[in-house]
């Protein structure tokens, strides 16, 4: 459509509307010859009646096809060589209709009817086209919507473990529900387990816990969560989160021939660090500081530069650097930096005004300029690396994938996001809805730490809500705000509208920390509740949005590969490294070291649900296909952990029952009733352990989390 | 303080009704969703389109020829290049032509069936169909490169992010076919772009194109996982049986969890693929006569696979034309000519074979089949350094192309549109891949302004803001 109403740059909607003479004789002229190919050619895409104005176009009035659209002025009564109109019916620049252009004596009728003075009897006024010039957003009203007042705190005085147990349990009051009662000690040491380290517990921090939990829950819990949130395994499992929001990737979606300068083979460099940041709970403010701009907050420590993989690792797009296609680049950075950090749709302003929310194309062309003063760096690793005149690394595999500044600038608006046809430039500063007076421009280079300053100020009232609700969200299997990456007009309300903002202060006020947020959660009555079903529940909150219960949950692929790994015996402990592919038979990593691929995600990862990662992913969603069973029947990974869990149980005890017993607690962490022993052994003497242990691995008992 | 909440003000969007339903799995989609929530009779086999217009095509198979075949050779005459050969074309080219200027075709070309559809002689066997095909000779795309136009042509978008056809295809009918994925990539090796043009994007991963290779005739490498290499089907129906009773006795004490019964269908739905599957992915069933009908290349044997899959209910097959040495064969920059002799010969063979098939079986009537590429080729020609017209070749040409359709509520024994009378330009009713593609959605009962899907914000569509319904080519 951009090409098809390839508008030229006249912008302006200023021109006078000159009244055609409506004589009766033009005007039979025009009810004979014009309006009849008007209706039948041009009203379904450009007309008020069909609520359609392409290109800004509508032509079912004098007044609109005067007017013109986004091109300017359709008709210039009088003067055919000048109107627009002819031209695109004569296939000169524009190609109207495009079906295929008009015959000739029509197209020369519209040339005597222009030459008439176009008369139009045609009164009605035209509908309101919208354009950036026309439309004027009521700043103070549109800070009136919840998201973009700031946190506010009802309840300072409250412990925040309290906060979230009043606030729940009052709106389930709200709705006559009442709370289900605590899980049992061996549902809340997987659920524990499985939600801060994505692991299940080993059987002796099995033991440890169910003993210390008979004589004070509270307190083994309490001990329980620091040493999950101490363990390295912390940051292996969290880092997942942020590898969906950052889009990290090691390839490109377009591959020409084999060429692979395009990759990014030391992106596992920029994992690591994500790992070690949730590990050393590097405060969140901090973290996205030097994921912006690392270079510029710690100059002389370049060690931290690999943080900028989050933007650096960002798709290359087939013909980079066309102005098109560094347009659609743009595009990808605007839009992970303000869903993932902001929950703000912004990159939908690129080619209009935001539709709903108040986001205006000049704020997307704002922030667009900033990463258009940057160029995706392969950074020599170290001193050693040779490098090009460019500063470039000459060889991908050597070199660290990030950012650096280069031939800052500002941007031209793209209108209706064609890149041939530039409108105003709009200096590089942050959006006008998040900022209380008019946004001051960037002035530091390509701006990239005054946005991530500003994201990160106590004034911004996103930031910390939606980062909140990405933990809540991992916690509980559903955020507070169920669309977690648009907290826009179009997103959903958060259902505990108090609590996101309390914790939203909280979070601030404890430096930020994400452990902090995690161990006050999980200390909870509310998280600490069974997912027992009930049935007036139900029926009143099928979705559990008011958290009556736990949502019982599929493991992530993360979780349920990492669980299988682990039982069987097989984990490696290292932390950090290269990629693997997760469905290597004997492969005994963490899942968080596949290789996630742009160009085919390895089937396991997407077959499980891992997000594209061409794009941010907001949240991951769950689907449950018989080809994820054939995997789970078939595939020798499945029978290679089988076969070695089958060998850790016949090693440790001889006893048919008792390897059944001890089977149960290693996969389950109980005891297996009385029928399943039996069934069990009846299993295992007819169909040997291989296949018994393949069906427990197999089992929904393994899969989902209570 | 709080604004109170009614609950049911949250709106179910398709995903959580996926997510709740308790059906989702096998008949899976918008339609089972609606199937759900009661807005839609379950049986989605049936002709009515859960977006309230006839469905002609229940099925589609897309036929691929990668590289891009060149229309001026296949199906859109034009004698005036024998008048003006030699002559450089004057406007607006995407790059200089480095060649002699306009290159005739060598292929005769004439009227074929009642209808007198023109094709060149390389479609020997197609031609005998002509009646029942529509040529479309005045499409057009929005680049003349292949990676943007086979995106465009596959997702209706020029870069990788967006869900293809057969994705869409899916999510919006669901599975005819409960025992088999609904939608199907057959290519021997990789053609170029690879796994995107199958991709689902940020629609759900169960409308991803299973794509299976097809250099490999073995049941078990087509499909990943359909059978263990180790365990014997009584063995593994023992477990199963244990692993359905394990799984009972879990719900058992966890009542009316929807998430439990949907795993444990799965299962059983998996158990229920892996008979089902190995029938229909093994083409060796078929009798050695008609395997020799389709020609003995993977084209050949892939378009038998194609037939084979429709005929058993699956919704949408891509076949692509790829090689084992080349991932765009019909790329005819040198030796044009030679080099459309070989690949319409493979083509026509097996394209006409499946037509013959699907038409014996009463399957053409709803099934849908395209033959394309992603652009066509110059008219003019492209000479390589010894500047010898005998391995002329011809370049990337995306103002005018021809797409072949049939079936499915297609227009029979037609030509649709026309371009310049160099095969330059369309100029006459002219067809851009959106409106292509709001044409096959439509004969898939499918409005395709309709079918949205919310992501990043905002509805998104496979013919985004643009497409047309091309009315004149349905009967």
């Amino acid at each position: 459509m951009l090409r098809l109403h390839g508008l030229r740059c006249l912008m302006a909607l200023s021109c006078l509307t000159i009244q055609a003479r409506a004589t009766d004789e033009g005007i039979e002229f025009f009810e004979k010859r014009i309006r009849p190919v008007l209706a039948e050619h041009c009203y379904r895409c450009h007309a008020a009646e069909f609520n359609e104005a392409k290109g800004g176009l509508t032509v079912d009035t004098r007044e609109g096809l005067q007017r013109g659209g986004e091109s300017g002025p359709a008709v210039v009564p009088g003067s055919p060589e000048d109107s627009l109109l002819l031209e695109a019916l004569r296939y000169e620049s524009l190609e109207m209709p495009p079906s295929g252009p008009l015959t000739k004596a029509q197209i020369a009728d519209f040339e005597t009817w222009i030459s008439m003075g176009a008369p139009d009897p045609r009164d009605t006024v035209a509908m309101k086209i919208s354009s950036r010039e026309v439309v004027q957003i009521d700043w103070p009203a549109a800070r009136q919507f919840w998201a973009f007042q700031k946190p506010r705190q009802e309840h300072p005085e409250l412990a925040t473990g309290a906060v979230i147990d009043l606030q729940v349990r009052t709106r389930l009051n709200e709705h006559q529900l009442t709370p289900n009662p605590p899980a049992t000690p061996q549902v809340l040491l997987r659920r524990l387990c499985l939600t801060l380290t994505g692991l299940p517990p080993a059987p002796e921090q099995s033991a440890a816990f169910l003993a210390a939990a008979e004589q004070n829950l509270d307190a083994a819990v309490s001990e329980l969560t620091s040493s999950l949130l101490a363990s390295p395994q912390f940051g292996e499992h969290w880092a997942a989160m942020w590898l969906d929001i950052s889009r990290y990737a090691e390839d490109q979606a377009h591959i020409v021939g084999n060429d692979k300068a395009l990759f990014f083979p030391n992106a596992w460099r920029y994992r690591d660090w994500v790992i070690s940041a949730f590990n050393t709970d590097l405060p969140y403010d901090q973290f996205v500081r030097l994921q912006l701009a690392a270079d510029m907050v710690t100059p002389d420590d370049p060690a931290d530069d690999v943080a900028l993989g989050f933007i650096g690792l960002g798709p290359k797009y087939y013909r980079r650097n066309a102005p098109d296609v560094m347009a659609d680049e743009w595009e990808d950075r605007v839009d992970v930096v303000t869903r993932g950090l902001l929950g703000l749709t912004v990159a939908c302003a690129r080619c209009h005004d935001h539709k709903f929310d108040p986001i205006p194309t000049e704020d997307y062309y704002a922030l667009a300029g900033v990463f258009a003063s940057t160029e995706m760096w392969n950074r020599p690793l170290n001193e050693d690396t040779k490098a090009e005149k460019n500063g470039h690394a000459s060889n991908p595999d050597e070199a660290l994938h990030i950012i650096r500044d280069q031939k800052v600038r500002d941007v031209n608006v793209y209108i209706r996001g064609n890149v041939e046809n530039p409108g105003e430039i709009v200096p590089r500063r942050f959006l006008q809805i998040l900022c209380d007076a008019p946004p001051v421009p960037f002035a530091q280079g390509s701006g990239r730490l005054e946005l991530a300053e500003q994201i990160i100020s106590a004034d911004n009232p996103l930031a910390a809500r939606v980062i909140v609700n990405r933990v809540w969200a991992a916690l509980f299997g559903r955020g507070l705000a169920g669309t977690p990456s648009n907290f826009g007009a179009l997103g959903e309300r958060p259902t505990h509208p108090v609590l996101l903002d309390e914790l939203a202060s909280r979070l601030m006020q404890n430096n930020w920390s994400l452990k902090w947020l995690i161990s006050e959660i999980v200390a909870t009555r509310t998280w600490q509740q069974s997912s027992d079903l009930q049935a007036a529940a139900m029926e009143a909150d099928p979705a559990n949005l008011l958290l009556w219960r736990m949502n019982r949950r599929r493991l992530t692929v993360e979780q349920w590969r990492d669980s299988l790994l682990s039982v069987s015996g097989r984990l490696a402990a290292e932390i950090g490294g290269k990629s693997i592919q997760p469905d290597a038979p004997d492969g005994d990593r963490r899942t968080i070291y596949s290789e996630r691929s742009r160009f085919q995600l390895n089937p396991l990862l997407a077959m499980y649900d891992l997000p594209d990662p061409n794009a941010h992913a907001a949240s991951r969603i769950r689907t449950t296909t018989p080809l994820q069973k054939l995997f789970v029947l078939n595939h020798p990974f499945m029978e290679h952990q089988a076969t070695a869990l089958a060998e850790l149980i016949r090693t440790q005890t001889t006893e048919l029952p008792d390897q059944v017993d001890l089977a149960y607690q290693r996969v389950y962490l109980r005891q297996p009733l009385a029928e399943e022993r039996s069934l069990g052994v009846q299993f295992v003497e007819n169909n040997g352990w291989e296949l018994y242990a393949q069906a427990l691995l197999a089992a929904n008992e393994f899969l989902i989390l209570d | 303080m709080s604004e109170s909440m009614n609950i049911e003000h949250y709106p179910q969007t398709r995903r959580s009704m996926l997510f709740r339903s308790g059906s989702a799995v096998g008949m899976t989609g918008l339609a089972a969703a609606m199937a759900d929530t009661g807005r839609l009779h379950a049986d989605t086999t049936a002709l009515d389109s859960p977006f309230h217009l006839p469905a002609r095509a229940k099925r589609v198979i897309f036929l691929f020829m990668n590289g891009a075949p060149s229309h001026v050779d296949t199906f859109d005459p034009k004698p005036d290049l024998a008048k003006y050969e030699g002559q450089q074309p004057s406007g607006k080219l995407y790059k200089p032509s480095s060649g002699s200027g306009f290159m005739p075709s060598p292929f005769r070309f004439s009227p074929h069936g009642e209808s007198g559809v023109v094709m060149s002689e390389l479609f020997p066997q197609m031609s005998a169909h002509a009646d029942d095909l529509c040529v479309i000779r005045s499409m057009h795309t929005n680049v003349p490169n292949h990676e943007p136009g086979l995106l465009m042509m596959h997702c209706g978008n020029l870069q990788p992010i967006r869900p293809c056809l057969g994705s869409w295809a899916s999510y919006g009918l669901g599975s005819e076919n409960r025992n088999l994925p609904s939608f199907v990539a057959l290519s021997p090796g990789r053609p170029v772009v690879g796994p995107q043009l199958w991709s689902s994007s940020f629609l759900p991963g169960e409308h991803q194109g299973v794509s299976v290779d097809t250099n490999e005739t073995d049941v078990e490498k087509l499909i990943a996982n359909i059978r263990s290499g180790t365990v014997a089907p009584s063995q593994q129906r023992s477990q199963l049986d244990l692993l359905l009773r394990l799984n009972q006795m879990h719900a058992q004490q966890r009542q009316q969890e929807a998430i439990l019964e949907e795993q444990i269908r799965a299962m059983e739905m998996a158990w229920l693929m892996q008979g089902e599957a190995s029938e229909a992915f093994d083409i060796s069933r078929e009798d050695q006569a008609t395997r020799d009908r389709y020609g003995s290349t993977p084209f050949g044997q892939s378009c038998l696979l194609a037939r084979r899959l429709c005929e058993r209910g699956v919704r949408f097959v891509q076949v692509y034309y790829v090689t084992k040495t080349g991932k765009q064969p019909w790329d005819t920059h040198s030796s044009n000519n030679d080099g459309h002799r070989k690949l319409c010969a493979d083509s026509d063979k097996a394209t006409a074979a499946l037509l013959h098939d699907l038409k014996l079986r009463g399957l053409l009537e709803d099934t849908l089949v395209v033959w394309t590429g992603e652009f066509g080729r110059t008219p003019y020609s492209q000479l390589d350094k010894n500047k010898s017209m005998k391995n002329a070749g011809r370049d990337h040409h995306h103002t005018a192309f021809s797409t072949v359709l049939a079936g499915g509520g297609i227009r029979g024994g037609m030509m649709y549109g026309e371009s310049d009378e160099f095969g330059m330009n369309a100029v006459q009713n002219r067809v851009h891949v959106h409106d292509l593609h709001a044409t096959m959605l439509h004969l898939m009962g499918i409005d395709h302004t309709q079918l949205t899907y919310r992501w990043s914000g905002r509805d998104f569509r496979l013919t985004d803001v643009h497409g047309k319904v091309v009315h004149d080519i349905i009967s």
